[in-house]
């Protein structure tokens, strides 16, 4: 497994945590493993993402959220001197009905990377049913290379 | 179908208060909805553009809406979807129209436009699969 440099470690939990603002810290995501390989975090259940009045099944469009953000967390460890990163497109599959209370878990990886683009895959399950798949996704995202980092980028408003 | 009626069913499903938007056009075949911008939706803080995946959810209850309009509860069953970004999303009102391209007796298939200013200009594209059964 790579290791990943704690100057990194540091700015993703920054980007992260500290930004404060938007979707991200909504879904209030923890980060469990991560290396240039692959990332699993978890998003603990959220009333606010069901379809249902009794609050128990998952809309589908907070796993394709889940999965595009952390597609861009997978691809900020693996890839070095990337200056912005756009998704190009998604693609979502909903295995079954995400149906339970407990907590969701995702692991994604960036597979291949050229100069321009990312290509992502990703699987999501609940807590301790890792064998019981409920979506899994892909994406490819467009790179653009430059010497401003995406961490500066993202975090130039905030300091 | 009455857009009160379906707007108040709209208003009890928790994620589409979360996403915040209103339906305002409905006909057999197509939807039209607006969501309002909230600091919730944004993916990327510095440019306060619209997170892909809100987008990619808003679309995919748009045309949960178009294949179903008279749910109750639960909304349409979806299948998959796959969604082109093809401009961001920027801080305001965002609109989708979700057209029932084929609707069989198991499965529908759906395509969804979303845009803010002008309609020729769209921010994605997306193709929706929803189980009728």
């Amino acid at each position: 497994m790579t290791e990943i440099t704690q100057e990194k470690m540091e700015q993703i939990a920054q980007m992260w945590n500290a930004r404060g603002k938007g979707l991200i810290t909504h879904m209030a995501l923890e980060i469990k493993e991560i290396s240039a390989e692959a990332v699993l975090v978890r998003m603990p259940f959220n009333p606010d993402f069901c379809v249902d009045s009794a609050q128990t099944l998952l809309h589908g469009g907070i796993l394709t959220a889940l999965l595009d953000s952390v597609f861009g967390l997978a691809n900020f460890v693996a890839i070095e001197g990337v200056s912005t990163m756009a998704t190009l497109d998604l693609r979502v599959d909903y295995l079954r009905a995400a149906h339970s209370r407990s907590d969701v878990v995702v692991r994604a990886n960036c597979y291949r990377v050229t100069r321009h683009i990312a290509f992502n895959s990703g699987s999501i399950w609940f807590d301790g049913h890792e064998d019981d798949e409920i979506a899994r996704g892909a994406a490819s995202f467009a790179l653009t290379r430059g010497d401003t980092s995406l961490f500066s980028a993202m975090t130039k408003a905030t300091v | 179908m009455d857009l009160q009626a379906l707007n108040t069913n709209v208003s009890r499903v928790p994620f589409f208060r979360f996403l915040n938007f209103e339906v305002q056009e409905i006909s057999e075949t197509y939807a039209e909805a607006e969501i309002t911008f909230e600091s919730r939706h944004i993916g990327n803080p510095v440019m306060e553009y619209y997170h892909g995946g809100i987008i990619a959810s808003f679309m995919e209850a748009t045309a949960a809406i178009a294949v179903h309009p008279e749910f109750a509860d639960i909304p349409a069953k979806p299948i998959n979807l796959t969604v082109d970004y093809l401009r961001p999303a920027v801080k305001g009102p965002l609109t989708a129209g979700a057209m029932v391209t084929r609707k069989g007796k198991r499965i529908a298939s759906v395509s969804v436009t979303a845009w803010q200013a002008a309609r020729d200009k769209p921010v994605a594209e997306g193709l929706y699969h929803f189980l009728l059964v």
